[in-house]
């Protein structure tokens, strides 16, 4: 019999308990795995789509709105004028509701610009020009209205036609609703107005020359910000906020965890009381004692992390099912997020141990022979 | 204790006016008690409930210690003992009136729990568990757990497990109290063999007059104090 075979058989003596422990455990886990796997999958899924248009810098003005807040569109001359930029897009992006979707991404483009490329026609057609009332739908935007080629789409006050279902290449892009700029800007009373310009620079730029190039666009644009493709997302202040609160909140389910782990670690060192000091009459030292009880609230936050990031894949999976989510964002379930997760779990369960196992430190041998 | 006062280690254990107080000097478990045990005897303490033959063995064990005087183990003082844990495990070997076995561990998964002190290797502690449980007669029992053997096997298992380290003491504490008197005798038996064959020291707590008369000498305590300290044929004696 090993010295982990000793621990094992502490936990499975109370195998409800144990059990209750290990859900409470993995509630938490999986709220780390949920959340912080969807605020991290907002900025892979943006990113994704990013590269899927060839965009290789971003020009915004993204301060703490989801979406970038507009500028005059005359800024993308400026911008296109640079040496080593070998194309530009303006954009006006935002998220509204549309018929019965809460949320969804509305890409207004500029007719004839390069972020109309990457999108593969599955039905239909792509608008005849930037005059014309129409729309194209992403794949998964056009499941999530209920819409094929030849309805109409109502869009604040205007009816538009659908005139094409597409293939974006990224799920971003197969979310949202596509429209040329100009009637966008329309629609929204946001003539003249962009709020991103999508930057394609010259073949053979490197990472360097991007940065330099963005810190020249920043220069050239005082009211709007050039970034890398992605970066943009990552350093807004509504992501930040986002993260903050996914792993505020996963946190708050991680201490209930604690305490799940440390009360029951505390029942057992109290119902196991004449058992340690049995243990101890027998000569095991207080550290091996210390050790056991550690061990096993540890094994008790391993084994709730690998059930935590279990029910946080199903939960995630689940979750970007329904309406509210589908299409805007792809969790990212990463190897790394796992592993973090299932870390976290195992320094809750020695966390929680540590006060149980000071406990069960100061008890005294005598007991041994009392009953 | 020697002629000139020092602990000599020519004695098992010396024990020099032990007091033991509790809840601030109101409760008086020991009141001044001395003696020496000699390597290889068996010793009966003997006493009705309460006269603080229990509180001996605990200390006598490590468990506890006396709130004054002084105790010593092969002339080395109990109270000096840097690491008790250690003491228990190679030098002591304890049975209990009520076995504490541990009840989710088989036999012989209990016989190796004090071994996890020592260096033996897995293998080795198994071997050492089945060899006892052996010796014990229990060795058809191994796997099976607690709930599954009769008192008289637990005890027996609970011996096997007091002797997982080779202890030259063994300090049995009503080692019969809790079995009918078939399992009592064989028990009675068995720690009487081992006494002689391994030539352990054998001190054994009971309030049993018939139990006491097994042992070499017989020490009858009283409120605290010891009140007879010999042959125990003349105690008995003495008591009828």
């Amino acid at each position: 019999m090993t010295f982990l075979a000793v621990i094992a058989r502490g936990l499975v003596r109370r195998p409800v308990r144990t059990g209750l422990t290990l859900v409470g455990i993995s509630i938490g886990i999986a709220a780390v795995v949920a959340l912080v796997g969807m605020s991290r999958g907002f900025v892979s899924s943006w990113t994704a789509g990013m590269k899927s248009r060839g965009t290789d810098i971003v020009v915004h003005n993204m301060r703490t709105s989801l979406t970038p807040k507009p500028f005059p569109a005359e800024a993308q001359e400026r911008i296109a004028n640079l040496p080593g930029i070998a194309a530009t897009c303006g954009i006006l992006v935002e998220l509204m509701s549309v018929e019965n979707s809460e949320m969804m991404i509305v890409s207004g483009r500029e007719w004839g610009g390069f972020s109309w490329n990457n999108l593969k026609l599955l039905s239909g057609r792509l608008p005849s020009g930037g005059a014309e009332r129409a729309v194209v739908l992403g794949k998964t935007a056009a499941d999530v209205l209920e819409k094929k080629v030849g309805d109409k789409l109502q869009m604040e006050t205007e009816e538009l036609d659908v005139v094409g279902i597409v293939d974006g290449g990224a799920l971003v892009e197969n979310g949202s609703v596509i429209l040329s700029m100009a009637l966008l800007q329309e629609i929204m009373g946001n003539e003249g107005q962009i709020n991103a310009i999508d930057v394609r620079v010259a073949p053979g730029t490197t990472e360097n020359g991007m940065r330099l190039l963005c810190d020249e666009i920043s220069r050239l644009i005082p009211e709007a910000r050039a970034q890398v493709a992605g970066q943009h997302i990552r350093e807004s202040q509504s992501y930040r906020m986002i993260n903050a609160m996914s792993w505020g909140t996963s946190l708050l389910a991680v201490l209930v965890g604690v305490l799940g782990v440390m009360n029951t670690m505390l029942m057992t060192v109290f119902e196991r009381k004449q058992e340690i000091c049995i243990l101890l009459a027998l000569g095991w030292k207080r550290s091996r004692i210390v050790r056991m009880v550690l061990w096993e609230s540890a094994l008790l936050g391993f084994f709730g992390g690998i059930v935590g990031v279990a029910l946080g894949v199903v939960g995630v999976h689940l979750m970007k099912q329904t309406p509210a989510i589908r299409g805007l964002l792809e969790p990212e379930m990463s190897a790394g997020l796992m592993l973090t997760s299932v870390a976290i779990a195992v320094g809750v369960g020695v966390l929680s141990g540590l006060y149980p196992a000071w406990r069960s430190s100061r008890l005294t041998p005598s007991l041994a022979l009392q009953g | 204790m020697s002629e000139s006062g020092a602990p000599s280690p020519a004695w098992v254990f010396e024990a020099v006016d032990l007091k033991k107080s509790y809840d601030d000097g109101q409760v008086q478990a020991l009141r001044g008690v001395s003696f020496r045990i000699r390597e290889g005897e068996f010793v009966a303490i003997i006493g009705p409930s309460g006269c603080g033959k229990t509180t001996l063995l605990q200390m006598l064990g490590a468990l506890d210690r006396p709130s004054w005087g002084t105790l010593a183990y092969r002339g080395k003082s109990l109270a000096d003992l840097p690491q008790p844990a250690t003491y228990r495990a190679r030098e002591i070997g304890f049975v209990f009136q009520s076995f504490h076995l541990l009840p989710t561990f088989t036999a012989v998964e209990n016989v190796q729990i004090p071994m996890f002190e020592t260096a033996r290797s897995l293998p080795e502690r198994r071997a050492r568990a089945d060899e006892l449980l052996q010796a014990v007669g229990l060795e058809k029992r191994a796997d099976h757990f607690p709930a599954k053997l009769s008192g008289g096997e637990r005890q027996r298992v609970a011996i096997a497990r007091s002797l997982a380290n080779g202890p030259s003491v063994l300090l049995a504490d009503e080692p019969t109290g809790n079995l009918d008197s078939e399992n009592a005798r064989h028990i009675l038996e068995l720690l009487s063999r081992l006494h002689r064959e391994q030539h352990m020291t054998l001190i054994l707590v009971t309030h049993d007059m018939s139990i006491a008369r097994r042992a070499s000498r017989a020490i009858q305590m009283k409120d605290g104090q010891i009140v007879f300290d010999g042959d125990p044929a003349e105690l008995s004696a003495l008591l009828t």
